[in-house]
This record gives structure tokens, C-alpha cells and sequence, in this order.
């Protein structure tokens, strides 16, 4: 065996740090070394310096365009425009109150630049000169109460910072600054005048300051004071991401909040999962269950369908998605538009409270997801002069031909497609339990084909062991076998079918974990594989691994083996620190697994997923 | 107007029925029907318009298919490129005319010719090329390995391009296609776009059978089989360029293609 590369610094195993990390909070005291701009997880000891999977953050491009500020500043041009609304309020005003001394030696080369260029460096300079100062230790204690005074004091107290700590503190203020300015320029457009008269007395108290750009700065220093969480929220929010990140606490404790179910998280998690939420399990249901005769807002039949969903009765994409749907059908039987109020914009936000409801109690599916797309846009589209009971007829109407044609209908087509792949004196291969594949397998049987099945398994859910008992008694000859024997039992194998929870754009299939391990054994032994799905699963986006988005189930589910009490070794043991449980519920199989994807728009090769996803949202608008 | 749809499906089902292993008049007589009805002319309440919308696109058809080979030859000229090797295999009249326009363009190119037991096609393609004063060597079929380091590249032609993006072609098409791709030379398969079928072939015994006797020239004992089959599938993974009369396309377009035709 080799020797083992020594790690640089002890490193926590359990604490994997991956990814671009901001800079670190400015209300630390001292500027924390830059070498390592560690953004250290709550419970991460480990405080020291780079991981091996850390990346630090990149440096702002701008820092190697301005040179590090010395004390006498540049008097911006008056004549240029700024590129921030707040300077350009001051700026007449500004100008007067400057003395035209004390140009900047760089002046020349400012001018040469563009005018918006200027102001935008200008106001960099600036900030990187105002901001540091909050956060450096060695500047003379600055009362940071007052927000635009503070600004402009701080501004007018700056002595010479020394050259090496200013370029360091001066690269992440450059950064925060930006990212603040950008802030302060969106907050000018909200705030409005609120924000200029606040800066304007600040203004002509500093002779030597910047105009304009120390508004911007005292606005931006506020927003700073309300910590460094907004700005970081409202550029995130600049960048929509399709999913809760659960790891960002202030994002969960916003939606815990709002929530019906209350949930406790689970302590002991796996940390290159901590994105994905988990739950106790086991602790909402009785009080769910109590609470249903009290719920106003919350509709009886959802929170049905939404206590199926948290106990585990209900699984299976189609099923999960029929029952939803049919839960819609009763609140729009029940709907009645309040005063005052649209029923399309009403409808929908109720429905979108709903949605959440049904995310507390179990993470949608992708068909749900697709299928709760289309109800909003059917409900969008409603004519406004039409009448409220007309209204809800059709939607409920519109969910009958949803179910109907992209489900049952679609469920037909499938099997009338596949049963021409399967010859007689065939092997069929199938895991777990899908419907597709059931239904593929009883019509096949029931038009005489000759061939066996062979049911592959998996703990913990053991979901192959119902379908099982219904091929058998239908006579289909079948064997059955747990995941660990798969590549024991492929070489029999002829054919492999498959089910799906979801077809992803690059062609890559989302499904229940086990199925990519199914899928790989048999691109090995070079037997064909056919992922039976429907079209209403397909989704536009991209997913490359199987961590970036999943499901976590019930941990205890694998430590404990029902009925087997002499087998139950870890009990108790899942509480303790050094083992951490996982049990994930979907996988993703690449598309280089795939043979064919069979669906009710026939079978295609898995690069066909994206043609029909364009084709099929671009004819019925999502339908 | 709808009777006029049913005799036309008639009259592609006896079309077709003439030689049902041809998948090439199969694709081409459903792509026919496909693109004909497709149009919302047959709405039209006035059926003389109608009927004369339906004939002018089924002659638009025509003339995309014979024009087809003129397109693919064109395509296809800036893939030969002085000095180089090709490979052929099976006589196919579109990668002749692709061959006839690079000699008429001067290019400087060789090529070699797999016998193509039984058909004797590579005497029949080597016969053409000779006549174009294309220098030519032919292979017998087992041969292609041991010759694949000097070919720059393989070109076939196909009976039907399939929904994976493979192809359906004389038999031998498969291995060639293995050797090549093991030994990185591309495979360019020369084929007209109403050769799109709908078909999707698990593995080589998934298609129809279409069966040929094969003459060993010396009488086999009766207790021997011969395996007859005429054709074989190309799997898409094997397969680097399509030149169809729709463009280049990569294998995959295939199934684009027939969707946005069928569906």
C-alpha cells in the first residue's frame, strides 16, 4: 500500500467543504487572514485554513484595475455622469461643496477612461476606502449607530491605512461594495427619495469626500449594518434557484415559519447531504392527525392526500400525482371567489399554498411538479369574463383530460409499444415496483407470450415483494432475487425494463435507488434496456450526479430489519456521533445505460428526451 | 376527402407489400403519407384546391427525393479531401453518385471495395469506379481488418436509418462498422431522408428477416445451416456522420427528425 498523502492541516472527515465561499462576515473582529477565507459551517470545528476540496473565492477582477487607494482620493469628474442613481442626485450639489484641489495623481489616466467607467471606479474607490474601515480593528473606533453620519465621519477620519492591509481588506470591500452598490442602486429604486434626504445633511458635512459615491456608500454602509445577510440574500435572489437549499439556515427558519407541518430535523445528518432536508419520522402524524377538524385554510381533502403522502401509503409517481390532482378537483368543487379578489390570481395562490403543504409532508416528484405547472397555467389562462362556476367546471374538466390522456391513455400506448419488444422465450429483468412495468408485463402475458420475469429487490422498502404477489397470481413464472445478486442473475437476463420517476434532458433517468445499479450491471452484460416512462415525467433540466437533488428517507429504516430482532445490531447506535445513516431515495442513471425510453410518443433514444420536451411545451403549452 | 386518404393508404399498402423486406420502400411510402396528409389543405372545404395542394406537395416529394442524391453528393465533398482513403461496402447508388462528383471535381482519392459476398457487389462497384478512372482495390470481405490502418475513412450507404440513429444495411455493414470504430477512422453513411423508418431494433435479430440463398459454388451437405440473413443493424454508437438531402447530421438527429414528421 502506498503511503497515504499527508494531509495539509487536520482536517474534521465528517466536514466537507466544497464550493465558492463569500468572504467572511465583516462584523468579525479583525480582518480575518486572507489566506484563509474559511466560511466554516455551523458545526464545523475546523476553523483553520484550506481544505483540500476548498476553493477560495475568486478575487474580484477589479481589484488589479484600481490601485490601492492612498489617502488622497481622486475628486471625480463633476461633469461624468454616475452610474448609480444615488450619485447622481448629489452631484450638482456635490460639486459645488468640493474644493478643486486635491486631484488624484491618476486623474490623467481617469480621464482617458469612459465617463460611466469613471464613476463606476470612482465609486469603487470610494467604497473600498469607506467600507474597510468598518471592519478594521486599527481605525480609530467609529460610532457605527448613525448610518449616513457614520459614513460620512468615517470618510473624514480615514487616516493612512497601511498599504499591505488595505489591499487585502480593500479587495473584499471592492467586492462588497460592488455587491452593495448593486444593492444600493436596486434600494434607490425601492426607497426612492427616502434614501436622499437621509444622505444629503451627511453630504456637506465632508469637504474632502466624495459626492455622490459617499451617499451611495452611507446607503450601502446601512444596508451593510443590517448585516451582511441581505445583500447576500438579494443577490441571490438575483440568481433563481429551482430548490431550497436546506443548509441555508435563514431560508429554513423563514419556511419553518409558514409551516403546517411542523417538523423536527433529524441531528445526526451526512453532511455532503445537509442541502436535502430531513425529518424525524414518526413524530407529525398523531399530531396531524389530531388537528384535522381544526384546519381553516387548509382543505380537508389535500390534507388527506397530504397525510397519505407523510405515512408512505401513497407512492409512486403516477399515484402521488392522480391523488393530488383528484385532491385539487374537490377544493375547486368547493371554491368560491371572495370579494374583491380574481379567481385565477386567488385560485392560484391557493393552490400554491397547497403545493407547499404537500413539500412539507413529502418532497414533490417531478410528475407533480409538471402536473401542478399545467394546473397553474390552465387556471392563467381562464378568460376573466368567464363565470366563476363555468370557470371551475373547466378546470375540473381540464384535470379529467390531464389524468386521462397523459396518464391512462399514455399508460396504453406504452404497453402496446412495448409488448412488440418481447419475444417469446425472453428473461424480462424488472426492479422494484413500477406500474408501467406491470402493466407491460400483464398484457404481454395475457397475449400469449411465453417468457419469465425476474423481480430484483432492494431493502428498505421491499417494493418488488407486492408486485410480485401480483404477477404470480396472474400466472406470469416468476423469480425473485435481492440487489446483491444482479450480477449473478444477468447473464439469464434477455431484456431489462424499467420504470422512472422522471426523464431528465440530457437523457439521464431519475428513478428509485437501485435502478442505476440495475441499469449499469446490464450495459455490462450488454443487455438492453428500456426505461418505460411517461411523457408528462419529462423535465427540462440537467442533472449530472445524485446528490445535487434527491430524497432522504427515514434512516432508521436501514438500521433496523422488521421482524428480525436478532439482526437489529445497531440499534440505539444511530443516535451516537460516529455513524450517520443515510437512505436515499431516488438515484440517477446515465444515458449511456439507456437503450430506449419508451413513452406515449413511442420510443425514442434517451437524446430524444429534449426534442420532445421542446415539441410537446411548445404545441400545448405544457399539455 | 377522407376517401381520398383511404385510397391512398390502399395504394401504399400494395405498394409495399411487393417487396416487404425493403425497408427503404416501407419508410419511404409511410414518410409519403406522412407528409402529404400533413397538411391543413385537407380542410379546405373546396376539394379541387385541396386535391391540387395534396398533388403539388406529393411532387415536391418527388423532386426532394431525386434531387436527394444530387444534395447528399454536394454534402458530402468537403469530408473527401485530397490523398485520402476510402472504404467501401455494398453498392450503393448514393455513395456512387458522392464518388462520381469528387472524380468529376477533381479530387485525388483511392478507394478500396469489399467484395460483398453474395451480392458480388464490390465487382459491380469497382466496375463503376474504373470507369470514372477512380483507382480501385478490392478487398474480400475478411480483409478489412487487415487493411483498416491505411483507410481514412468508411462511406456506406443504407437501406432504412432507424429511429436510434443506426442503420439497416447489407450484411457486413455491422463489422466493418466495429473494426472502424476500435480503430478510430470515421463511418459515414450516405443515406436519403425517406429512408427515416420508424423501426427501433433492440439487436440484429429484432428486425423483419430478410432471407437470401447464398451459392458456395460447391453443394453443402443437408445436415449444415447457412445463416441467409441479407442485412444487418448498425448500432448508432458505431456510426460519426449522416449525409442525408436534411444535411450532415449526427445519428441522433434521426429521432428529432421523425418526431417532428410523425407527431
Amino acid at each position: 500500500m502506498e503511503p497515504r498523502r499527508n494531509p495539509r492541516t487536520v482536517i474534521d472527515p465528517k466536514v466537507r467543504q466544497v464550493g465558492f465561499f463569500a468572504p467572511p462576515d465583516r462584523s468579525q473582529s479583525g480582518l480575518p487572514d486572507a489566506a484563509s477565507p474559511v466560511h466554516a459551517s455551523s458545526s464545523s470545528p475546523s476553523g483553520n485554513s484550506l481544505s483540500p476540496v476548498m476553493i477560495p473565492p475568486p478575487r474580484h477582477h477589479s481589484d488589479n484595475l484600481i490601485p490601492p487607494l492612498p489617502s488622497p482620493r481622486s475628486v471625480p469628474h463633476p461633469a461624468v455622469p454616475s452610474s448609480y442613481t444615488a450619485a447622481s442626485e448629489f452631484s450638482p450639489t456635490a460639486a459645488s461643496s468640493y474644493s478643486s484641489g486635491s486631484r488624484f495623481p491618476g486623474d490623467g489616466d481617469d480621464v482617458s477612461f469612459s465617463p460611466g467607467r469613471l464613476a463606476k471606479e470612482n465609486s469603487v474607490k470610494v467604497m473600498a476606502s469607506s467600507v474597510p474601515t468598518v471592519s478594521l480593528v486599527n481605525k480609530p473606533p467609529l460610532n457605527i449607530a448613525a448610518t449616513d453620519k457614520a459614513g460620512a465621519e468615517v470618510l473624514n477620519d480615514r487616516p493612512k491605512a497601511p498599504k499591505e492591509k488595505m489591499s487585502k481588506a480593500e479587495r473584499r470591500a471592492l467586492q462588497e461594495s460592488q455587491r452593495a452598490a448593486k444593492a444600493a442602486a436596486k434600494a434607490e429604486a425601492s426607497k426612492g427619495p427616502a434614501g436622499t434626504p437621509g444622505a444629503a445633511p451627511a453630504k456637506p458635512a465632508k469637504a474632502a469626500s466624495r459626492k455622490s459615491d459617499v451617499a451611495s456608500a452611507s446607503v450601502t454602509a446601512s444596508e451593510k449594518k443590517g448585516g451582511d445577510r441581505p445583500t447576500e440574500k438579494e443577490r441571490k435572489k438575483d440568481v433563481p434557484h429551482p430548490r431550497m437549499q436546506y443548509d441555508d439556515t435563514s431560508r429554513v427558519e423563514k419556511a419553518k415559519r409558514r409551516a403546517v407541518v411542523k417538523q423536527t430535523e433529524a441531528r445526526n445528518r451526512v453532511e455532503l447531504f445537509r442541502h436535502l432536508p430531513q425529518y424525524e419520522h414518526g413524530s407529525q402524524l398523531p399530531d396531524l392527525e389530531s388537528k384535522f377538524f381544526q384546519l381553516d385554510p387548509m382543505h380537508p381533502a389535500v390534507y388527506k392526500v397530504g397525510l397519505h403522502y407523510l405515512s408512505g401509503d401513497i407512492s409512486g409517481g403516477n399515484a402521488r400525482c392522480i391523488a393530488m390532482l383528484q385532491a385539487f378537483q374537490e377544493v375547486i368543487k368547493d371554491y368560491s371567489t371572495p370579494p374583491e379578489k380574481t379567481l385565477s390570481r386567488d385560485l392560484t395562490a391557493k393552490i400554491s399554498s397547497y403545493v407547499s403543504f404537500f413539500t412539507e409532508c413529502r418532497p414533490l416528484s417531478v410528475s407533480m411538479g409538471n402536473a401542478i405547472r399545467f394546473l397553474k397555467s390552465r387556471i392563467a389562462k381562464l378568460p376573466l369574463t368567464m363565470s366563476e362556476s363555468e370557470a371551475k367546471t373547466t378546470l375540473q374538466s381540464d384535470i379529467d383530460h390531464f389524468i386521462n390522456e397523459k396518464i391512462i391513455v399514455a399508460d396504453k400506448v406504452i404497453v402496446s409499444h412495448a409488448v412488440t419488444k418481447i419475444r417469446d422465450g425472453d428473461v424480462l429483468l424488472t426492479y422494484g415496483s413500477s406500474s408501467a412495468v406491470e402493466m407491460i408485463l400483464q398484457r404481454a402475458h395475457e397475449l400469449g407470450k411465453q417468457f419469465r420475469v425476474v423481480l430484483v429487490d432492494s431493502r428498505p422498502k421491499l417494493e418488488g415483494q407486492l408486485l410480485l404477489r401480483r404477477l404470480v397470481a396472474k400466472g406470469i413464472s416468476c423469480t425473485y432475487t435481492h440487489i446483491n445478486a444482479i450480477s449473478y442473475i444477468m447473464h439469464e437476463a434477455t431484456r431489462v425494463f424499467l420504470g422512472a420517476s422522471a426523464v431528465l434532458s440530457n437523457g439521464t433517468v431519475y428513478s428509485r435507488v437501485g435502478t442505476a445499479c440495475v441499469a449499469m450491471v446490464a450495459h455490462a452484460f450488454d443487455v438492453p434496456v428500456l426505461v418505460c416512462c411517461e411523457a408528462y415525467k419529462f423535465h427540462e433540466r440537467v442533472q449530472l450526479d445524485s446528490i445535487c437533488s434527491n430524497e432522504l428517507g427515514d434512516p432508521h429504516a436501514i438500521a433496523n430489519v422488521p421482524g428480525r430482532e436478532q439482526l437489529n445490531f445497531l440499534d440505539g447506535c444511530a443516535k451516537s456521533d460516529n455513524l450517520q445513516l443515510l437512505n436515499l431515495i431516488y438515484d440517477v442513471m446515465p444515458s449511456d445505460y439507456v437503450s430506449m425510453i419508451i413513452t406515449d410518443y413511442g420510443m425514442v433514444p434517451p437524446t430524444s428526451v429534449p426534442v420532445i420536451v421542446r415539441e410537446y411545451r411548445r404545441e400545448h403549452l405544457w399539455m | 376527402m377522407m376517401e381520398l386518404e383511404i385510397e391512398l393508404k390502399k395504394a401504399s399498402d400494395s405498394l409495399k407489400s411487393w417487396d416487404t423486406t425493403s425497408i427503404s420502400l416501407t419508410a419511404g411510402c409511410d414518410l409519403f403519407m406522412r407528409y402529404v396528409t400533413r397538411t391543413s389543405a385537407l380542410e379546405y372545404e373546396d376539394f379541387n384546391s385541396a386535391k391540387s395542394r395534396l398533388i403539388e406537395r406529393a411532387e415536391k416529394f418527388g423532386e426532394i427525393s431525386y434531387k436527394a442524391r444530387r444534395i447528399i453528393a454536394m454534402l458530402s465533398q468537403d469530408f473527401i479531401f485530397d490523398g485520402c482513403t476510402i472504404l467501401v461496402h455494398g453498392f450503393s447508388r448514393v455513395v456512387l453518385e458522392v464518388l462520381k462528383t469528387a472524380a468529376q471535381n477533381k479530387k485525388l482519392f483511392r478507394v478500396l471495395c469489399t467484395e460483398g459476398r453474395p451480392d458480388r457487389t464490390g465487382l459491380r462497384l469497382s466496375n463503376e469506379l474504373a470507369k470514372l478512372d477512380v483507382p480501385v482495390k478490392l478487398l474480400i470481405d475478411s480483409a478489412v481488418a487487415y487493411s483498416m490502418d491505411e483507410i481514412d475513412m468508411v462511406f456506406v450507404g443504407a437501406d432504412g436509418v432507424v429511429e436510434s440513429g443506426g442503420i439497416i444495411n447489407m450484411m457486413g455493414t455491422y463489422q466493418i462498422a466495429l473494426v472502424a470504430h476500435s480503430m478510430n477512422k470515421p463511418v459515414y453513411v450516405a443515406a436519403e431522408s425517406y429512408k427515416f423508418a420508424r423501426l427501433y431494433p433492440l439487436d440484429q435479430k429484432d428486425m423483419a428477416p430478410a432471407l437470401r440463398p447464398i451459392d458456395f459454388g460447391v453443394p453443402i451437405p443437408s445436415k449444415v445451416e447457412v445463416e441467409t440473413s441479407a442485412r444487418d443493424y448498425t448500432p448508432p454508437q458505431y456510426l460519426t456522420l449522416l449525409f442525408t438531402d436534411l444535411g450532415v447530421l449526427t445519428p441522433s438527429v434521426v429521432s428529432d427528425e421523425l418526431i417532428q414528421l410523425y407527431l
